[in-house]
């Protein structure tokens, strides 16, 4: 099963260019290059990880994390920066990124992110499966 | 403590430093671009290596790709360097279309992440002034900062260099929510110190929603 990833990046040749490369790493990629897209995509979608640039116009990064997990809490993060600060870092963790990646990062660095942030989305959905089948059979009574 | 701290010192470390960021944050994302540009060639060249197509339209793509983005770069250190030596000289003589076009080319990231949109209707004959060109560049910084707060829901701003007699203006104009009260908070004693060692004034029109700082030919001689 393909990987299916949205990048968020307002610099369209970036977008252009890892979205080429990914694909040819077998990964199914959809771009957005605003907040407001990421937003819209992720509402009418479902992503197993989202490659997210800290720095955009409009509505910056957190921003964009805080309302992407109040929609979707178990959406799989990854925030891809130009000037990283600690406090900026902690700041996305706290906000429940998976994780953050300073640019210019190596494409390997970004696919083994992405492939373990679809292994921890399985994980969730497993958890999520387990305690409705153990409400079921509480309810139940079998 | 802060008793001891010099407050147009410490402004200009802290114009200088968010210059600073906001650029090596720019550079950053050229660099990006570049980085990518470079793997997608290594990708290419393993797929030819396999006896793969190439795309040679898309080679070319990528080659304007990459030398869009070094000229990116190198505007964007030519810039910083023109800030960096504007400190070399207390009184320089300066043309103040070339300064706001580099005003507004530093403060470009941080005003489009704000949502803000600042160009300059530059005059078509030089206006020169002699000045503090250091602190200059500060005052507007902190006067575009202020600026952002008190825009029109168009949230564009306009900077217009002019001639004056004696001496020359810089108006920033668009400023529809600019109140009185307003522009005596942002009056603090940091841009008092910085009109006075600029020599110059500045004043508010609610009206006409604009702020006009009026600069003296010589920073030696007052403004009138």
């Amino acid at each position: 099963m393909t990987d299916k990833v949205l990048i968020v990046d307002d610099e369209q040749d970036f977008l252009n260019i890892i979205s080429d490369r990914l694909t040819a790493r077998d990964m199914n990629v959809s771009t957005a290059s605003s907040a407001k897209d990421a937003i819209k995509q992720i509402d009418e979608d479902s992503f197993d990880a989202v490659v997210l640039d800290l720095m955009m116009p409009e509505m910056d990064g957190l921003e964009t994390l805080k309302i992407m997990k109040e929609k979707n809490p178990d959406l799989q993060v990854i925030l891809l920066t130009g000037h990283a600060t600690v406090e900026k870092g902690i700041e996305a963790m706290k906000l429940g990124a998976m994780d953050l990646i300073e640019k210019p990062a190596d494409l390997s660095t970004i696919v083994e992110r992405i492939k373990r942030a679809k292994a921890e989305k399985i994980i969730l959905v497993e958890k999520k499966s387990e305690k409705r089948i153990r409400e079921i059979l509480t309810r139940k009574g079998w | 403590m802060s008793n001891r701290i010099d407050p147009l010192g410490e402004a200009g470390l802290q114009f200088y430093s968010k210059v600073s960021a906001s650029i090596s944050h720019e550079i950053k994302n050229s660099l990006a671009v570049i980085n990518e540009s470079a793997g997608y060639l290594e990708d290419v060249t393993l797929m030819a290596k396999k006896g793969m197509n190439v795309d040679m339209d898309r080679l070319q793509s990528l080659a304007e790709t990459m030398l869009k983005q070094v000229q990116r770069t190198n505007a964007i250190i030519k810039n910083m360097n023109r800030l960096a030596h504007s400190l070399d000289d207390p009184e320089s003589q300066i043309d103040l279309n070339a300064l706001l076009e580099l005003m507004i080319n530093l403060s470009e990231r941080t005003t489009v992440t704000r949502g803000f949109k600042v160009f300059a209707a530059l005059s078509d004959t030089a206006v020169t002034i002699t000045t503090h060109p250091f602190f200059l560049e500060n005052l507007i910084w902190l006067i575009l900062d202020f600026a952002m707060n008190v825009t029109g829901d168009a949230k564009n701003i306009e900077l217009k260099p002019a001639k004056a007699e004696p001496g020359a203006t810089i108006s920033f104009t668009g400023l529809e929510k600019l109140t009185q009260s307003e522009f005596n908070i942002f009056l603090t004693q940091r841009v008092h110190l910085m009109l006075a060692a600029l020599n110059c004034t500045l004043q508010a029109d609610e009206n006409k929603g604009m702020i006009t700082l009026n600069l003296p030919e010589n920073i030696t001689q007052p403004a009138s």
